[in-house]
């Protein structure tokens, strides 16, 4: 009999193992949407497919790694997986699936010939091919505008790797080194973590892991029923929309009905709108993904990731709605989607239980893709990435300033010095704006300019940032705060004001202006105190009309 | 004579060695500890070196470690600092890199810049990444800026502008505006810091390093003139977190440099007592009492990294400090780590500690929470004897008290509990010895660990069984080794520049210019200080990875490339470091991003003292019996021996514990000890 702390080291161990892929996914990969952004993650599952251990960038892949092996051993029954194998998923509507650029590997894990774990790891690829560079449109209406589909097939049988499928990749993407970069650091990941569990199974034998896995996931349970405990109980609904499909049409309605009880949560999400002819889909394992990421912020916020959390846990969602989307939809921005679909869960939780989460933040990735030719070098460059804004104020602290929404993590911002050498673009500005918004007792966090000059002698740009016809929430008497949108400023001067854009042609000397919303406020204004008003002031978070209007400062 | 002071926390530990110069053999060793005063830390190093009553006239070479750095950045004791960027960009420094270490908590708060914004100003000026300046420094905005600092009194001036790393000229026509006007405020400017890209990162390193410059350059002054006044004829040497010492001069125009002082000479003295004991493959491991801190030395040279940050943890992005330091991973587990169990049933060690007040449930002093000195008690692996060097009984009752809870959480007895808290507790720095080492590719049954710190030698035969690592070093003095290491230290400067090129035999005399401007920087550098260019030791390093990559691996290499052969010889270590790190190779072209160069100057220095063997007695003196859980190692009773009985030569068989006033070093079962000439323990499993 295995003792309790030997389990405890174990645990330790898977989780240590989680982070040991992690760092070597990052400082492998070819994609800055990867090693800067940490647009991926890592983990290890039960041979059932029970997540053991996440080693996380963002928080949107929580429900990724478990559903992709789950859906992996419905093509692929055990007794059909030899050692040696790795497989391959993007399918957006299995399990694993958010969009095509968000690549799996799934490498079973054999010990003494029996299967005894998987390694797993899905990360954002830069360029999969499709009708527009970086694979995402705001325009596409079928999957098929949207790149590569890889169906859970195997990469690597029994050890040999398929040549074929190499081929297939090189010559249909924009970027091939970068993306075929991306895959060999995938396969790297998933093999540090297979060495590492057999050499963990090898120290304490095979009954003591699974002893250890169950016990793990029990915890995981435990955690999570005891967190719920303080929480009241009742059925709470709530109604959002999706602003814009990136043709022009909406709003279309979102609904959710939240049960609390002693046992767990249920989401409803019965009622929304159906499937769109749009990219803006998701599919249910990314809505799953999102309500797991609000689930785990207000019951285990710090405890590694793992299966068990999640057992207590619902979610419902009849199949095609534009959360729940299938085959052939488009969803190359399903993020967008994702993050509306928290914001919904978030602001009904937030309403229900004052005090538990903050006020609304900038709820969008407000992600960028600019291509074109490097102006000094002539290499075809595309540049990805998500934007950082304000974040809501909470009962107790105002709004972080500078922050990556709620759908990143441990994702950071493309250094200026870096970003002018790769890409060849001069950034204008970097700094907080003075739109307004966000006012309370606690000031919600500022929003942010980012301002590139084109120095080539075209460009393109696809972007999408929801939120410019609705401003982040305000609560508790907090107000609203600002809206994301993006302007190009044409070299004559002339303004083109955007928030959901594909390829759209840029010339030497245009600059494009990103702009990310200031987070709600919380709180009445008036019992802010005048100090912090006249600090703000003075640091020009907000400016002198502001202060007078909104906080009666003479 | 020889002198080396290493303020800490909680001591301020003193080592003086007095050697003949010509032998290099040392004659007499004399260590003394006092308390540490802060904020007037020279008052301690004082009240030792009166203690040890020793004449500061006959020391010509006097080496200080200090804490001053990094103590006003964690308790925000520096000065009011002020800041200029390039226009547009101020907010970089509160922007940061925008991430959320603590992704799962949506109520998480961002940590403050040191710098508010009304103090970040900007002025025009535009440099590209090419380092072409397209936009000509408006020195009114500096000016102006000037105003703002005079009415908020700012007392240090930071200066960063973008591109700065490969063309410094605007910054430095800023800094001598700044000069003009401002005579008396100190200003730092970005590549004085650092030569290297990512603004955010240089920006908060250059601002970290101008809050702390008026307090250390006072400190330093103050600490210079005490010494002078009694009687030390020479300027003292500084420990910076290189693992070098440097002069007086060169730590005040860029303190941050100090910022690791104490736990890199620790390191170096390791490095060094491997050298002279052979073994230049080390994993060394401090265990204090809040925290572990390993480190690996390969070939006998140190891990030197540039992307170190204070106050980073799992739930937030700390502030970065682009400054050579010792790579060195520290995790909260020491001998004061309090033991908690989570409402999920587990239990966990650390990263809360009882500090010294109140301290573990054994000191008696209130602390009513298990720890780990308490558990190592419990264990019998510390004798009550000796227990803080037999100045103080251990209150076991107050243990049991302690620990009452916990067995009825548990449902278990006290000494499995205890046996518990040593296993995580092992657990738990197992996993921070394979981050720097099978984690980086490294198989540690090519290392030796080396212990020191209170709790190194009553852990380290359950981290080596676990590692697979031979043998176990336990020098002697292991409670002064940081003072120690730093006698051993040479001059030492670390240059980094980024220029990325593709490793190309076109690009090659490009590379032979920058290596030959940086060897000129040092040579420049070193003449101030009275040192030729022929006393310089330069060693060098490529930061190279492949082409669409964004992360490096350093790449040591013999000297300056100047034939295509330098270079393949170059990319195949490459690849090679490549391979052992990330387990694969790639056929693309690989870029150089940042040149690494190390410049030092040796100082002349004593031999490690061996120990005279005055007897030929082999077997270790026995002081008594103590029955001693050693885990999974089994129970037994363990013979007490005394570590100043011990002399070359002498060995013991385990089960065994030898005790010292700072520590306790554990022999289980089936391992063998034996005194080295050095006097040092070497500890290894029965069956190697």
């Amino acid at each position: 009999m295995i003792d309790k702390f030997t389990l405890e080291v174990i645990q330790n161990a898977l989780v240590a193992i989680g982070d040991e892929m992690f760092v070597a996914m990052q400082r492998t990969s070819m994609s800055p949407i990867i090693y800067e952004s940490l647009d991926y993650a890592v983990g290890l599952t039960s041979r059932e497919g029970h997540l053991l251990a996440q080693g996380n960038g963002v928080t949107a892949f929580l429900a990724c790694l478990d559903s992709v092996v789950q859906s992996t051993l419905e093509k692929y029954p055990q007794e059909r997986i030899s050692p040696g194998d790795v497989f391959i998923a993007n399918t957006p509507y299995a399990g694993g699936g958010t969009h095509l650029s968000d690549v799996s590997i799934v490498m079973p894990i054999f010990f003494e010939e029996e299967l005894i774990a998987f390694s797993v790891n899905k990360a954002h690829w830069t360029e999969l091919g499709g009708t527009y560079p970086g694979s995402v449109s705001t325009v596409s209406t079928e999957v098929f505008q949207e790149g590569m589909h890889f169906p859970f097939i195997k990469i690597k049988d029994k050890g040999v790797l398929n040549e074929a499928i190499l081929d297939m990749i090189r010559s249909n993407v924009r970027l091939p080194d970068s993306t075929l970069g991306d895959l060999f650091a995938g396969l790297a990941a998933a093999k540090v973590g297979a060495k590492r569990l057999v050499e963990l199974v090898a120290k304490y034998g095979r009954d003591s892991f699974f002893m250890a896995e169950n016990a793990m996931l029990e915890y995981g349970e435990a955690m999570t029923i005891e967190a719920l405990k303080k929480f009241p109980k009742g059925t709470f609904t709530g109604e959002s929309f999706l602003e814009d499909d990136g043709f022009g049409n909406g709003p279309f309605p979102l609904k959710v009905t939240i049960h609390i009880s002693d046992q767990g949560m249920e989401v409803d999400f019965t009622g929304s709108h159906s499937q769109l002819q749009s990219p803006l889909n998701l599919s249910y394992t990314g809505l799953v993904t999102g309500v797991r990421s609000v689930f785990k912020a207000i019951t285990t916020p710090h405890l590694p990731a793992n299966g068990g959390a999640f057992r207590p846990l619902r979610v419902i969602c009849e199949p095609g709605t534009v959360l729940s989307a299938q085959a052939p939809a488009a969803c190359s921005i399903y993020y967008e989607t994702l993050i509306t679909a928290i914001d919904l869960v978030w602001r009904v939780l937030a309403e229900a239980i004052p005090g538990l989460l903050p006020a609304g933040h900038l709820r969008s990735v407000c992600a960028t893709f600019i291509s074109g030719l490097h102006p000094d070098t002539n290499q075809f460059y595309v540049q990805a990435e998500p934007l950082a804004g304000g974040w809501g104020a909470s009962e107790d602290h105002d709004g972080n300033r500078g922050q990556l929404s709620c759908g990143s993590g441990e994702s950071y911002n493309i250094p200026i010095e870096i970003r002018e050498m790769r890409y060849g673009l001069m950034v204008r500005q970097y700094a907080f704006h003075n739109e307004g918004g966000g006012y309370g007792e606690f000031q919600g966090g500022n929003g942010q300019y980012l301002d590139f000059e084109i120095l080539s002698e075209e460009a393109f740009l696809t972007a999408a940032f929801l939120g410019a016809k609705t401003p982040t929430w305000g609560a508790e008497g907090g107000i609203d705060g600002s809206f994301n949108y993006l302007v190009i400023i044409r070299k004559d001067g002339t303004e083109e004001p955007y928030s959901l854009v594909s390829n759209i042609r840029l010339e030497k000397g245009d600059v494009v202006r990103c702009v990310t919303a200031t987070g709600g406020g919380y709180g009445n204004p008036k019992n802010r105190p005048k100090y912090k008003v006249l600090e703000d002031l003075k640091n020009g978070y907000i400016t002198k009309e502001q202060a007078i209007s909104h906080y009666l400062i003479s | 004579m020889r002198v080396a002071t290493d303020v800490g926390g909680t001591f301020t530990d003193i080592v003086i060695y007095d050697y003949d110069p010509h032998t290099k053999t040392v004659n007499s060793i004399l260590t003394a500890k006092t308390d540490t005063t802060p904020p007037n830390y020279e008052e301690g190093i004082m009240e030792g070196l009166k203690a040890s009553n020793i004449s500061l006239e006959q020391v010509n070479f006097f080496a200080h470690g200090t804490t001053v750095v990094i103590n006003a950045l964690t308790e925000r004791k520096g000065a009011k600092t002020g800041l200029i960027t390039t226009k547009g960009f101020r907010d970089v420094l509160e922007i940061a890199r925008a991430n959320r270490p603590d992704l799962f908590n949506f109520n998480f708060v961002k940590q403050a810049p040191f710098v508010p914004r009304h103090l970040r100003l900007e002025v025009e000026e535009r440099i590209n990444y090419k380092g072409e300046i397209i936009q000509e420094l408006r020195l009114a905005d500096v000016d102006q800026a000037v105003q703002v600092f005079l009415e908020e009194s700012v007392e240090a001036i930071a200066v960063c502008c973008l591109h700065a790393y490969r063309n410094p000229q605007n910054e430095q026509a800023i800094a001598e505006r700044l000069q003009e006007l401002l005579p008396d405020i100190p200003v730092i400017c970005s590549y004085q810091v650092n030569r290297e890209w990512r603004e955010y990162e240089r920006t908060s390193s250059t601002v970290l390093s101008a809050y702390t410059t008026p307090l250390t350059v006072h400190y330093l002054n103050r600490l210079v003139d005490k010494l002078r006044n009694r009687g030390l004829n020479h300027a003292p040497y500084i420990m910076q977190s290189n693992g070098g010492i440097s002069t007086l001069n060169a730590v005040k125009s860029n303190p941050i440099s100090l910022v690791e002082s104490g736990p890199a000479s620790g390191i170096i003295g390791a490095a060094e007592l491997g050298k002279a004991i052979n073994r230049k493959n080390l994993i060394v491991l401090d265990i204090g009492g809040t925290t572990a801190k390993c480190s690996l030395i390969e070939k006998g040279q140190l891990k030197i990294t540039s992307s170190y940050k204070i106050e980073a943890s799992p739930t937030q992005a700390g502030y970065p400090i682009q400054t050579p330091v010792i790579d060195i991973v520290e995790i909260g587990n020491g001998g004061g780590s309090i033991v908690w169990i989570d409402p999920g049933g587990k239990l966990h060690v650390g990263p809360q500690s009882a500090g010294a007040v109140p301290g573990p449930a054994a000191y008696g002093k209130g602390g009513m929470q298990v720890t780990t000195t308490d558990a190592n008690l419990l264990c019998g692996r510390i004798h009550p004897d000796f227990f803080m060097g037999g100045k103080m009984q251990p209150n076991i009752s107050n243990i049991h008290k302690a620990i009452a809870p916990l067995e009825k959480q548990l449902g278990m007895d006290k000494y499995q509990i205890a046996k518990g808290i040593l296993t995580i507790a092992n657990a738990n720095m197992v996993n921070a010895l394979k981050l720097i080492s099978v984690n980086k590719g490294y198989d540690p049954r090519d290392f030796s660990l080396l212990v020191i710190g209170g709790g190194g030698p009553l852990h380290a035969p359950y981290l080596a069984e676990e590692l697979h690592i031979s043998e176990i070093i336990v020098p002697v003095n292991a409670g002064v080794f940081s003072a120690l290491g730093m006698l051993m230290a040479d001059l030492r400067r670390d240059l980094l520049r980024t220029q990325v090129y593709t490793v190309t035999v076109e690009n090659l005399s490009q590379f032979q210019t920058i290596l030959q401007e940086m060897e000129y920087e040092t040579i420049q550098h070193y003449a101030q200080d009275g040192h030729d260019s022929t006393e310089i030791m330069f060693e060098y390093f490529a930061d190279m990875r492949y082409a669409g990559q964004e992360h490096y691996v350093k790449v040591p290499f013999p000297r300056p490339p100047s034939s295509p052969k330098d270079l393949d010889d170059l990319t195949t270590r490459f690849h090679q470091e490549h391979k052992r790190k990330y387990t694969f190779e790639l056929e693309v072209p690989i870029e150089w991003v940042n040149f690494h160069l190390v410049a030092k100057v040796e100082v002349e220095k004593p031999l490690f003292p061996k120990q005279p063997s005055p007897n030929s007695q082999t077997k270790a003196p026995i002081y008594g019996e103590y029955p001693v859980d050693f885990g999974k190692f089994g129970k037994a009773t363990a013979a007490i021996v005394e570590r100043d009985k011990l002399t070359p030569g002498m060995t013991l068989e385990g089960p065994g514990l030898i005790v010292e006033s700072s520590t306790s070093t554990v022999v289980p079962p089936g391992f063998h000890l034996t005194v080295d000439d050095w006097g040092n323990l070497l500890i290894k499993p029965m069956d190697t």
